[in-house]
């Protein structure tokens, strides 16, 4: 049976998509944890070997009576050997729920830490990263990925590691009882050796798109919920169940696949352990006959052949699950091989105000937005970028807020090359505002503080009225305490929008760039909240990028870019009474007056 | 083949009373699947407890130096592990087909749940608790079927280990019998407190992971304003909570996994010390004795396997519940029906509002001007009857209309229209009256140029929410999957908020055509729009203070001309 059709092929470019850690990487980490973690690993490792050698006492207490009992031993004799078996058991007993306490211990601080790593990580991302991958697939990791890796490493890492213990010390035990006897196992070795590299060399690979496949149904599920009212008034309710109930066809395909695997791989394992078992079992009786072994000797072989079958057989299949573990362990620290951009905090920028020399610059690789934009920004500028959709206004605002550096040419802020300033330093200079906003989960005050922590409530009146929002914030349920976010209290869009204006205000950089930051505001309110800015902004430089004109009129420079390129530069009646592109569209607009 | 009617062409009509009724509905709807994986756990299981009877014969034969009948024995042995191979296996397909089988029907109820409730569900829930629910859930519900014939074949090796015991010998045969369940139940009152501490470690989990995901998903912001380590504290101290929430959870769990150590093994010990007495006395053979300890060690097996299958029920069930909250969630105004519906007098497409006093003509572009948002998007959300509405469609009352109809007939796209995700065409993969082709569509909502732009056009893959492009190409593409669903009644909110001001002029006059004939009322406050519209309609103080043509109102009208043109007079 063939793989089906591989997602992956489908999926146009991985460009911009966030790395997967490389095995090698996986392999690295979890060498660093446990180092970590020494001590509380190497006594997990000591209390459950004790365990697993309590566990090998039974065999020979059974091996040894079988052969005592034609040998005339009496009833003393079997209570003797039955107390020594019951310690045994008590002694198992109590070190292995010691055993598993210490292991979730471990296990328990191991996840904490992997999770708040990788969120630390996420949330230091270069911007210009999350920016092109978007933030879906992070989330997936966040919440699919850490969840599969809690289950692999609550349950089959202690599985396994129990089982290697035990394994290693009931082998031990066949050899010291009967050394010949433990050469059945050459039956099962070679069968296990070549039916588990089969397995394994094709398994990770299904394995990886049974649950991507699995994902897609799943990330899909989320977006028609994200989605509601689109979906709703669209009528798509028929089409998003077709499209889920066909993510769903795909999974299927690969879980068939997986299954296909499976039914090689578990027969054959399965009919490897009952060789040795036969054998030992023929051997043993042979070399009994001929006097080479005792009785007891080939009843313990027998038994603990039987018993080594368990902890094989958990290795061997709690290692799926341990695959799955390291397939998203690899995407959670996947996030630790984004390279962080060189950067140098030494230069603090002298002035605001920012060169921009030759700057080209584009998403793909041949396929430049920018082509060649220059321009310079004095501080207190108050400057508008207009132009149609598409010219590549958007791409400059990003790449002067520090969001990306250009392929070709400088971007100077005060003398300090901004592509080389850390995000951190970068930012209480220079801040972006788009269109799209979040709120987050949490109170109003959560949603403020985050620009400026040690902001105090009056400070946070005051942000909200600058940006028109102090009245409906005054008639919010607990005011700034009321939680806001997914599945609490609903701000409007513009609501929304005036959040981020306000957010922006308690940050107070020197410089701004606002790309539709007020698009989804009414004109007139838009209009009266970039009044009211402008009177909090006083001296500092504002960037606009704007598709309204009257923004433009307001504004003391308008920049006109078309086409990747600046074609006009000038005060708005310069444009005006240059009669370009700039006046033309002006006079259409008010020559409706 | 296994898996071939995935997925159900109809997930069916759920019992949603209470979680163990909905397992057994999903039972119920795979009843053969269950069986045929009970009769293959059962043959697998036996083959397994018939193992030690055998080992325990080949044993007595070299015992008794009897060469040729200890060979026949290890021949049995083969065989009987071959059978319980082969079966393990088709009992291994079968449960994944149980597993997958369930799994699918879930995520296919959900959806079709989902898509039900439409603009209501996000209001109600959060996407984490649905995607927890598809995700974790899901698997949860999988596991009790997976298990469920593997506890049959459990309970039924049990019983067939304990004939053989009592047929070798009555006394340890039945202690054997009376003793296992007995063990089995001195492990249930653990299971209470294990169930109410794991829903405690799932509550923070759910917790931390909406926490997470909603900073991931806000990290832009975060990236560009501040504010990581505020809302890292924050999830670390969530983090840390499912911490020490496992661990607790870990305490009862390694109990029991303890008592699964020594419940069993102090039986096989009582097994080995009688039997080995009743060997002395001649009662039972070394064979006979050696079997005896295998089939205790075996039980330890289906002993586990019950235990196991408990442990799954209870997550089920904690599941089951999770998705029945999902599941009974309902439309947050009545949906009304057909058969009460009456029938439309006509469907011209006028809307009369008494609350505003808004009249739109049928037929024609209307613009409503106001400087309110709050209002307008209240008025928007009456006509489009996403909340309590006493608007008429054609002289009925929208509410009195099937909700199906509303949408029909009344296509409102907002302010910040959604993008789903997928090749740009499926866009326009709508109920939509053919009367307008996707590229006339795109036309008149001046988006060729997006598409051009687009790596491979039309059929290039879009991300969620249509990320990949700005803020007006995606208004423009919204726009133009509007236009092409054509409905009887259009309501655009704010559509070239993002466009720029030339392309904003083509639109209108783009609309205009595409609409023609059609009911088009459109929120705006663009001249570059008003020019084209057929006429305007003023609201202010939740009243329409002002009907006629954009130039006649910027005349004659103050107010109206300090909007439009956003108080540039002032």
């Amino acid at each position: 049976m063939k793989p089906p059709e591989s997602l992956a092929q489908t999926e146009k470019s991985t460009e911009g998509k966030l790395p997967v850690a490389s095995p090698e990487s996986v392999r690295r980490y979890v060498v660093t944890l446990l180092r970590r973690n020494r001590g509380i690993f190497f006594a997990l490792v000591g209390l459950n070997a004790v365990a697993a050698a309590a566990s090998i006492v039974g065999p020979q207490v059974l091996g040894s009576i079988v052969e005592k009992i034609g040998q005339g031993a009496d009833n003393a004799y079997v209570n003797k050997v039955a107390l020594i078996f019951l310690v045994a058991l008590l002694v198992q007993t109590v070190f292995t729920r010691w055993a598993r306490i210490r292991g979730a211990v471990l296990g328990e601080s191991i996840l904490a830490d992997l999770r708040e790593d990788f969120l630390t990580r996420v949330v230091a991302l270069p911007p210009g990263v999350v920016e092109r991958a978007g933030t879906g697939d992070l989330v997936t990791r966040t919440t699919t990925d850490v969840d599969r890796l809690s289950w692999a490493v609550r349950l089959a890492v202690p599985e396994i590691a129990i089982a290697l213990v035990t394994a290693t010390l009931v082998f031990a035990a066949l050899i010291f009882t009967a050394p010949i006897l433990a050469l059945s196992w050459l039956f099962a070795v070679p069968v296990i050796g070549v039916v588990t590299r089969w397995y394994f060399k094709r398994a990770p690979y299904a394995y990886r798109h049974e649950m991507s496949s699995y994902a897609a149904v799943n990330s899909g599920i989320a977006e028609t919920v994200d989605a509601g009212r689109t979906v709703e008034a669209y009528r798509l309710g028929d089409a998003r169940v077709r499209r889920t109930d066909n993510a769903i066809k795909r999974w299927i395909s690969w879980e068939r696949y997986t299954l296909y695997l499976r039914t090689i791989f578990f027969p054959s394992i399965e009919i490897s352990y009952v060789l040795p078992l036969a054998a030992v079992l023929g051997l043993g009786g042979w070399l009994y006959i001929d006097g080479q072994v005792s009785l007891a000797q080939v009843t313990a072989a027998v038994l603990y052949t039987q018993m080594l079958i368990e902890p094989v057989d958990i290795i061997l299949m709690w290692y799926d699950e341990l695959q799955v573990g390291q397939a998203s362990m690899a995407r959670l620290i996947g996030v630790h091989d984004v390279p962080d951009p060189v950067t140098d905090g030494t230069h603090e920028p002298q002035s605001s105000d920012l060169h921009v020399n030759d700057v080209r610059y584009g998403y793909r690789e041949g396929r430049d937005v920018l082509h060649g934009v220059s321009m310079d920004i004095e501080p207190g500028d108050r400057v508008a970028i207009v132009g149609p959709s598409g010219a590549g206004k958007s791409t400059l605002g990003r790449l002067l807020a520090g969001l990306h550096a250009p392929r070709t040419g400088t971007i100077d802020m005060g003398g300090v090359t901004l592509a080389t300033m850390p995000t951190e330093k970068v930012r209480r200079h220079v801040a972006l505002v788009t269109q799209e906003h979040h709120v987050f989960i949490g109170t109003l005050r959560d949603n403020l503080l985050l620009a400026r922590p040690d902001s105090s409530d009056t400070q946070l009146w005051e942000a909200l009225g600058s940006v028109d929002a102090a009245e409906w914030a005054q008639t919010l349920p607990q005011g700034l305490l009321t939680e806001l976010g997914t599945g609490r209290h609903k701000l409007t869009s513009a609501q929304a929008q005036q959040l981020a204006l306000a957010r922006l205000v308690l940050a107070d950089p020197h410089t701004l760039v606002l790309d539709e930051a007020t698009s989804l505001l009414d004109p007139r309110a838009a209009r009266h909240l970039e009044q009211s800015l402008a009177a909090v902004l006083e001296g500092r430089t504002v960037i606009a990028i704007a598709h309204r004109l009257m923004t433009a009129h307001d504004a003391k420079r308008v920049v006109v870019v078309e086409d990747g390129k600046i074609t006009e530069s000038g005060s708005h009646d310069e444009l005006v009474t240059a009669g370009g592109a700039y006046a033309a569209l002006w006079r259409s607009w008010r020559d409706e007056d | 083949m296994l898996l071939d009617n995935l997925p159900h062409s109809d997930p069916g009509d759920p019992v949603l009373t209470t979680p163990g009724r909905f397992l057994l509905w999903i039972g119920r709807q795979q009843k053969k699947l269950l069986a045929l994986g009970v009769i293959w756990g059962v043959v697998w299981m036996v083959g397994q407890a018939l193992i030690p009877g055998a080992l325990g014969a080949g044993i007595q034969a070299i015992s008794d130096e009897d060469e040729a009948k200890a060979l026949r024995w290890a021949g049995v042995v083969l065989v009987l592990g071959v059978v319980q191979a082969g079966a393990g296996l088709v009992r291994h397909r079968y449960a994944v087909a149980n597993w997958v089988t369930a799994g699918t029907r879930v995520q296919q109820l959900l959806i079709r749940r989902a898509t039900h409730l439409g603009a209501d569900l996000p209001k109600q829930v959060a996407t984490g608790e649905v995607v927890a629910a598809s995700a974790n859930d899901v698997e949860r519900i999988g596991n009790a079927l997976d298990i469920l014939p593997r506890m049959v074949g459990a309970i039924i090796a049990f019983f067939v280990v304990a004939a053989i015991l009592i047929a070798s010998n009555a006394t340890l045969g039945l202690i054997v019998l009376v003793g296992v369940p007995l063990l089995s139940l001195a492990v249930a009152p653990l299971v209470r407190p294990l169930e109410r501490r794991e829903r405690e470690q799932r509550i923070h989990l759910g917790l931390t992971q909406e926490l997470a995901a909603d900073t991931v998903a806000g990290l832009r912001v975060l990236r560009g304003i501040g504010g990581e380590d505020l809302f890292l504290a924050r999830f670390q101290a969530e983090s840390k909570k499912v911490q020490a929430a496992a661990v607790r959870t870990a305490h009862i769990r390694a109990l029991l996994d303890a008592m699964q150590v020594f419940l069993p093994g102090l039986f096989v010990v009582i097994v080995t010390w009688l039997g080995a007495r009743l060997a002395l006395q001649g009662e039972l053979t070394v064979g006979q004795l050696v079997a005896f300890y295998g089939y205790t060690a075996f039980l330890v097996l289906p002993l586990r396997t019950v235990t196991e299958a408990a442990h799954k029920f209870t997550a089920a069930r904690v599941a089951a519940a999770r998705v029945i909250t999902v599941m009974t969630l309902e439309r947050m105004f009545d949906e009304g029906s057909e058969a009460t519906a009456p029938p439309p007098t006509s469907t011209a497409g006028e809307i009369t509002d008494p609350q505003t006093g808004l009249v739109v003509a049928p037929g024609q572009l209307t613009a409503i001007v106001t400087n309110d948002p709050d209002a307008s998007e209240v008025l928007i959300d009456r006509l489009g009857r996403y909340r309590e509405s006493n608007v008429s469609l054609d002289g009925t009352l929208v509410e009195d209309l099937p909700l199906l109809t509303v949408r029909e007939r009344v296509l409102v796209q907002d302010k910040d229209p959604m993008i789903l995700s997928g090749a740009a065409e499926d866009l326009f993969d709508i109920p939509r009256t053919g009367r307008i082709a996707v590229a006339d569509a795109l036309a008149s909502a001046s988006a060729l140029d997006v598409v051009d732009a687009l790596p491979d056009g039309l059929a290039t893959d879009l991300p969620e929410r249509g990320r990949s492009l700005s803020g007006g190409q995606r208004q423009r593409l919204a726009l133009a999957r509007s236009l092409v669903a054509d409905p009887e009644v259009l309501i655009l909110d704010e559509p070239t908020s993002a466009v720029d001001a030339h392309t904003e002029a083509r639109i209108g006059l783009g609309l205009r055509d595409a609409r023609s004939g059609r009911t088009t009322v459109v929120f705006t406050t663009s001249p570059l729009l008003l020019e084209h519209v057929d006429v305007v309609a003023f609201l202010k103080d939740g009243r329409i203070q002002a009907t006629g043509q954009h130039r006649q109102l910027l005349r004659e009208n103050a107010d109206y001309r300090r909007t439009v043109t956003r108080g540039e007079d002032e």
